[in-house]
């Protein structure tokens, strides 16, 4: 008898437990869905990508998903988003939540959501976007035609352009004219060499003209990087390296054993000091906003 | 009189459960992002509910407590069926390997098969289970004895073996993978209910529903294997034969269910150890009792693990494993 009353209890407790976490954070969403009455189409974005195109139109999404290893919005647009709620990582997005909003049209990637397209027409009209095609020009000037700000959008490519001629200009004087670059990015388990796909092919070997190393046009441009060894790091005889580095202990630590080993002591790019240690945020964030901050970042790196 | 006294009791036991079932369902019913008065809950579920309700409650929340029902019952059930076959109060799914065998699958999947990632809904169940199929034919084929036929001690220690060697394969194979489908992998490997649509529900519903009773009709030659191998053939049993197909019978329920919710350890264990409290060691009374807790055991959990550490969802299994061990072991040491 007592123990029956014991696994009772312990039931017990547990319900009511679970019942106190679900009030509070219901609460707190609740707040978030009343304060936006502006004539503004109330958008819910499934892509953190497509979250930045629209702020850089000045559009502020009512929910958006979050970065899938950050668990939050990306650090560089965190400030812009504070009304913004959260819907969970792109490849789980918390559908309860986005029913919660009642958003006026749901803006997703083909690429991560194309499969659950119906669910989210269910809910509110679907945008698909695709956007491994095309540039984030492309995806930004369809953005300003739905929500008839086209106007922002040639705004905004016009002031990258010019961006990217200053920045053009500066890399030139720093490397010299045709310089060969590529881009590796450092992380505890592995080292990648980034392709010429999105996120930094279209930016490094389109936007800025540089030309890409040897041997990273032949990787496999459907891919975003490929892992290799160190030892193949000098056969790419690159003139400048772009240096992806989480700023977690364990990405840093690999970095300073990389930055040890003597095969990246005797690169070219080592010894004529061009080697560019960039965060993963923004360049990582192939959109407008992200590639805009990128290039502000990548002019303080040459102007230096 | 004994007979009966238990019977009795079974029923009562059953009807109590049932009760919890229903109350811990509609907890569950009232958890997830969207705030749902729970009146608005029962109108809902009776038809007059908004489009909005319905939506997230038929949509998202049935049918992932379906899901979770089942499973449940799949893995108490499996849990008490392992343990009368190889007479061994430590079997369950996960010790015996059968889960290992489904992880090594989905991570086969994960690492080799990932362009069919169109169709994943379908082809990670059928994947898991291919793989808890392969280890529940190599652990028959290691534990088969000319003689002696499948020797039970045996089966314990070459499932702990087994599942030792599928584990390290599959974190062989998942230290390759890249951040994004090693999270899923992660998740799922820890028991994270994953099947949450209606689909998911249809292609686990049939394994379920004919298996249980399956499992329910070999109780009395479950009760005679358990007085061991010499006394079931006195009592007219084909020891070979009904273990086999007792086990096939119990590999069929997990692998099912832990293709729908993940590698959820745990259940197997401790529900037949409750029921078997509860009701006594009579398989007809306690194998149902078994897989109605398991039910509990797993809605209770996802329930749980949905609502405290919202948004970040975290999955049943860590919860199953968080309760449930301190749980079993204050039964342990409370033992009369």
């Amino acid at each position: 008898m007592k123990k029956k009353l014991v696994m009772l209890i312990t039931v017990m407790l547990l319900l009511t437990l679970s019942a106190c976490g679900q009030t509070a954070t219901n609460d707190s969403k609740a707040t978030n869905t009343n304060n936006k009455e502006n004539e503004d189409p109330r958008i819910a974005s499934l892509s953190i990508h497509l979250t930045n195109d629209l702020l850089a139109l000045g559009i502020t999404p009512v929910g958006s998903v979050v970065g899938g290893e950050l668990k939050d919005f990306l650090p560089h647009v965190k400030d812009q988003l504070k009304d913004t709620t959260k819907l969970g990582p792109a490849k789980d997005p918390d559908m309860e939540a986005l029913i919660a909003l009642e958003p006026s049209v749901i803006y997703v990637d083909k690429g991560i959501s194309g499969e659950d397209t119906s669910k989210y027409e269910d809910i509110a009209p679907t945008e698909s976007f695709n956007l491994d095609e095309g540039t984030w020009r492309d995806h930004l000037k369809t953005i300003g035609k739905l929500v008839d700000r086209e106007q922002e959008a040639e705004e905004f490519i016009t002031n990258y352009e010019t961006l990217t001629n200053e920045v053009k200009t500066l890399a030139a004087d720093e490397l010299g004219e045709n310089s060969k670059v590529m881009a590796i990015r450092v992380t505890a388990k592995e080292l990648r060499v980034f392709t010429t796909k999105r996120p930094l092919g279209p930016i490094l070997f389109e936007d800025l003209g540089f030309k890409p190393a040897a041997g990273i046009e032949e990787l496999d441009s459907t891919q975003p990087y490929e892992v290799i060894s160190q030892e193949l790091l000098p056969d790419f005889d690159a003139d400048a390296i772009f240096v992806v580095v989480n700023s977690d202990d364990e990405a840093q630590t690999a970095f300073k054993q990389l930055e040890e080993s003597p095969i990246y002591q005797g690169l070219k790019a080592v010894k004529n000091k061009h080697v560019y240690v960039v965060s993963d945020q923004p360049w990582l964030d192939y959109s407008a906003l992200g590639n805009k901050l990128a290039l502000e970042e990548a002019k303080e790196l040459f102007s230096k | 009189m004994k007979f009966d006294l238990r019977s009795t009791r079974t029923f009562k036991t059953a009807l109590v459960l049932v009760l919890i079932n229903f109350i811990v369902i509609l907890i569950s019913f009232n958890t997830g992002s969207l705030r749902i008065a729970p009146t608005e809950v029962i109108l809902t579920l009776f038809g007059f509910g908004d489009d909005k309700t319905s939506l997230v409650l038929f949509e998202y929340r049935l049918p992932r407590i379906i899901i979770t029902i089942l499973a449940g019952i799949g893995l108490g059930v499996s849990g008490a069926l392992l343990q009368g076959v190889s007479r061994n109060p430590l079997a369950d799914p996960g010790i015996l390997g059968l889960h290992a065998g489904a992880s090594f699958g989905l991570i086969m999947f994960v690492t080799y098969f990932h362009s069919l990632n169109d169709n994943a809904a379908l082809l990670i169940p059928l994947f898991t289970f291919s793989g808890g199929l392969l280890t529940a034919i190599i652990i028959i084929l290691l534990t088969y004895d000319r003689y002696k036929g499948i020797l039970p001690i045996r089966l314990i220690l070459v499932g702990i073996a087994i599942s030792a060697c599928f584990n390290a394969v599959t974190l062989f194979l998942s230290l390759r993978l890249d951040e994004d489908t090693y999270t899923f992998a992660s998740r799922w490997l820890v028991g994270n209910v994953w099947g949450r649509e209606w689909i998911h529900v249809i292609a686990l519903l049939p394994w379920i529903v004919t298996l249980t009773p399956l499992g329910w009709l070999q109780s009395r030659k479950l009760d005679a294997l358990s007085f061991g191998d010499n006394t079931a053939v006195g009592l007219g049993v084909s020891v070979l034969r009904s273990r086999l197909s007792i086990l096939a019978v119990a590999v069929a329920l997990s692998s099912a269910s832990v293709a729908m919710v993940g590698g959820i350890g745990f259940i197997g264990l401790v529900a037949p150890h409750l029921a078997r409290r509860l009701v006594g060691p009579r398989h007809q009374n306690f194998l149902p009792v078994a897989g109605l807790l398991g039910m509990v055991i797993l809605v209770l959990s996802d329930t749980i693990g949905r609502s405290i550490f919202q948004p970040n969802a975290i999955p049943a299994g860590i919860v199953v494993a968080a309760i449930g061990g301190p749980y079993f072991l204050y039964l342990l040491t409370k033992t009369k």
